[in-house]
């Protein structure tokens, strides 16, 4: 062979070396995903703050009107939810996403559908939910001095803490407390710690498409069964958000707050944009956990889907159509079998209902001897 | 000659000294040394916010629009009642639903004359009032963003404010101007006082001038209360009298140290606090302790209670305190220095003379001002 055209040879030889591994490599990103995984334990906060933690999720005086409280949204009998498409919001607004569940909330790698909350200071997504007008709308200030006017609460923050109620200590409390609400006896997590009869032999050939042909481990993967990532399924719209004034306002004026340019002009829920101001990224909602979605019903950033059925339906059909659609959603091609076994899975993830009984809260009391004591 | 001129000389001084006392006393009969009675002059309008009718109608709008709050439960006219002197007629005023305010609420009427609003003058002017009580904790706990996206719902707002500020969509800051707007006719210029002084001497009886004679006179109230709008717009601490009410409420006693905190009292003062302390909030010097500002006399009669605590409910009250010379100081109780204003001393006033300053107070108001609310527009789909 002449020189020139066996050094052509060789380097066609390298390039399609390179480029199988490339392919090859493309091929093996799909399962360079964190694995499933149990959920690992949390170091178990101080009970006496947990239990004062309680006591504040109940309590509607932390928002400012006094009408609301956390378990209004994020009630015990309804997966931690309020089992609405779209979530109610502090009076004289309604919102306009599905109230996201309490349990597991600590293990999030991302908090909120838009993922503008990271979670390495979860107690600072208590402060957002008290504070924001569209949650709680509460000034900690006045919170503060309303719980140090209930002698029981001083009394349980003197042993919960040392101290007197503050702002800072009643958002740690409520932090303690949603630290105890997480999944319990999963099913799915003692399999995955060698108990292969915790699934049936239908969960076990839903998880086998979970992580094979249905693909749904490229987002819900690791132990959260998230990868905290924003994508466009092309979920269908929520016409109630237009239809209805309250909460066309109400997600207008979150876009105003977080400086979404032409918010007024927006007449869907641009998601992961408010935070990135990236027009790619308009549509795209994070990666939500899956367990105890069971419980959770109804599905999507905005409560689009009803039952794990429709879900699956959704995803066989490779979601939905908008403009930033991910390409990672194709249609599956699943028998009637493969969904039936894909429910079967998914509600493995769901463990012991987590029940946590609504405490008889403590009364305002009169400071009776108001000009001796010190405030 | 010589031994009498230095019993005359010292006491010709002395009459001499004693005569320039009293000429110069602010209280010789007809002897002025403060801004004159008089009456009240067209009201200020600042440059940067001229009237309009058709802002005055849609600031009149927002001022009755419960939807400029948190909950969209209270409006301005919540607290600022027109048929209750455009205050809400209690000693401490009410506050937003969940919770209970600490001083009384002022009367709108009038307020457009004021440099500065609030009884500690923390507001610059009547945009800024209106951005601050719609705000507030204890008050409207509303929030700019939510506020603005309401009036961005409702079409009628988006073209009245387009007409009135030319303005794509409604700013928030626009609607305290145009409320502010509104206030601005919440004037009252003709009452009996305005009359006499401009040449009507039968608009006062005999008793009210005789009164308006002791008002700058014996009872010395013309000290503070001058000018055409009866105040000299300064603070005093007067040594009012607690209202029990902080002794007696749970709501008053939260409100009470929330406002410490949030008014930046340091730790020391948050913990020992007892009384409010007024003009040293915003000063933070001890000598502003307790200190209020003088508020305007006109429209007294449809204002009661009185005071920055609402404390006196009838002007006989007012002014048998102002006879005593006004109250203990509770600054010097609390914290061992005063900071009472030494204006006040007993006056020994007789009952008619009581009386006859009664009639002149009761004549530095005029009709009362009512208003019906005005029907508001609703919200709207837009898609």
């Amino acid at each position: 062979m002449r020189d020139d055209r066996r050094r052509l040879l060789q380097r066609l030889a390298v390039a399609a070396w390179v480029m199988v591994l490339m392919g090859s490599t493309a091929a093996l990103g799909a399962d360079t995903h964190p694995p499933l995984a149990p959920l690992p334990a949390l170091k178990q906060p101080n009970p006496a703050r947990v239990e004062l933690g309680r006591y504040l999720f109940f309590d509607t005086r932390i928002s400012g009107d006094g009408s609301i409280s956390c378990a209004t949204c994020h009630d015990p009998s309804k997966g931690w939810t309020d089992g609405l498409p779209l979530s109610k919001a502090y009076p004289g607004s309604e919102y306009f996403r599905n109230a996201k569940t309490v349990l597991n909330a600590v293990h999030a790698n991302v908090l909120y559908w838009d993922g503008r909350l990271a979670t390495d200071v979860f107690q600072t997504h208590v402060r957002d939910h008290i504070t924001e007008t569209h949650f709680m709308n509460m000034d900690g200030r006045l919170m503060q001095e309303r719980i140090k006017q209930i002698p029981e609460y001083v009394k349980m923050f003197k042993e919960a803490w040392g101290a007197e109620p503050s702002f800072g200590k009643i958002r740690n409390s409520i932090r303690d407390f949603e630290k105890t609400l997480v999944s319990r006896n999963v099913p799915f997590d003692r399999f995955m710690k060698g108990d292969k009869r915790a699934l049936s032999a239908k969960a076990k050939k839903g998880l086998a498409l979970f992580k094979g042909k249905a693909g749904c481990v490229r987002c819900h993967n690791g132990a959260y069964l998230s990868d905290g990532k924003p994508y466009d399924l092309g979920v269908p719209a929520n016409p109630d958000i237009l239809n209805n004034p309250m909460r066309h306002f109400t997600m207008r004026s979150v876009f105003l707050a977080l400086g979404v340019p032409g918010f007024e002009y927006l007449t869907e829920d641009v998601g992961y944009f408010t935070v990135s101001k990236v027009g790619a990224d308009k549509g795209k909602f994070v990666t939500p956990t899956l367990r105890e979605v069971s419980r959770t019903a109804p599905y999507m950033h905005n409560g689009m889907l009803n039952t794990l059925e429709e879900v699956i339906e959704f995803y066989n059909r490779g979601g939905g159509k908008s403009t930033n659609k991910t390409s990672v959603l194709k249609p599956l091609r699943l028998t009637a079998g493969e969904k039936a076994a894909l429910v079967k899975f998914l509600k493995s993830l769901s463990g012991d209902e987590v029940i946590v009984s609504e405490p008889k809260l403590p009364e305002y009391q009169l400071i009776k001897n108001w000009l001796k004591v010190r405030n | 000659m010589r031994k009498r001129y230095w019993i005359i000389m010292p006491v010709l001084l002395a009459v001499v000294l004693g005569l320039l006392v009293v000429t110069q006393s602010d209280f010789a009969a007809g002897k002025e040394k403060f801004p004159a009675l008089g009456p009240l002059g067209p009201v200020p309008v600042p440059t940067d916010n001229p009237m309009s009718p058709a802002k005055v109608e849609l600031g009149k709008m927002l001022f009755f629009d419960n939807r400029l709050s948190g909950d969209a439960s209270i409006s301005c006219a919540g607290c600022h009642v027109p048929q209750v002197g455009w205050q809400d007629g209690s000693d401490i005023c009410r506050g937003y639903p969940g919770t209970k305010h600490w001083r009384n609420c002022q009367t709108v009427v009038n307020s457009a004359y004021y440099n500065k609003l609030f009884w500690a003058g923390s507001s610059k002017s009547l945009e800024a009032q209106g951005e601050t009580a719609a705000r507030g904790a204890v008050a409207g706990n509303g929030e700019r963003d939510m506020m603005e996206a309401r009036l961005l719902q409702i079409p009628e707002y988006i073209k009245r404010f387009k007409e009135v500020f030319g303005t794509y969509r409604p700013q928030l800051k626009d609607a305290w101007r145009a409320i502010a707007a509104f206030e601005r006719t919440l004037v009252q210029r003709d009452t009996p006082f305005d009359r006499y002084m401009k040449g009507d001497k039968r608009a006062l009886s005999s008793k009210a001038q005789e009164g308006l004679a002791l008002f700058k006179g014996k009872a010395e109230c013309i000290q503070c209360h001058n000018g055409s709008f009866f105040t000299d717009e300064k603070y005093y601490n007067l040594g009012v009298p607690e209202n029990p009410t902080f002794q007696n409420d749970h709501q008053h006693q939260i409100t009470f140290r929330f406002e410490q905190y949030a008014k930046g009292a340091p730790e020391e003062i948050y913990r020992t606090t007892k009384t409010d302390l007024g003009l040293y909030y915003r000063m933070k010097r001890k000598e502003d302790m307790g200190k209020f500002r003088t508020p305007t006399l006109r429209y007294l009669t449809y204002t009661p209670p009185y005071m920055h605590n609402g404390v006196f409910w009838s002007l006989e009250e007012v002014i048998d305190f102002y006879n005593e010379g006004g109250g203990e100081d509770a600054i010097q109780a609390l914290y061992g220095f005063s900071t009472k204003t030494d204006k006040l001393k007993p006056l020994k006033l007789t009952d008619k003379e009581k009386e006859a300053l009664l009639a002149f107070l009761e004549s530095l108001s005029g009709e009362e001002i009512t208003m019906k609310p005005p029907k508001l527009p609703e919200y709207a789909v837009m898609k």
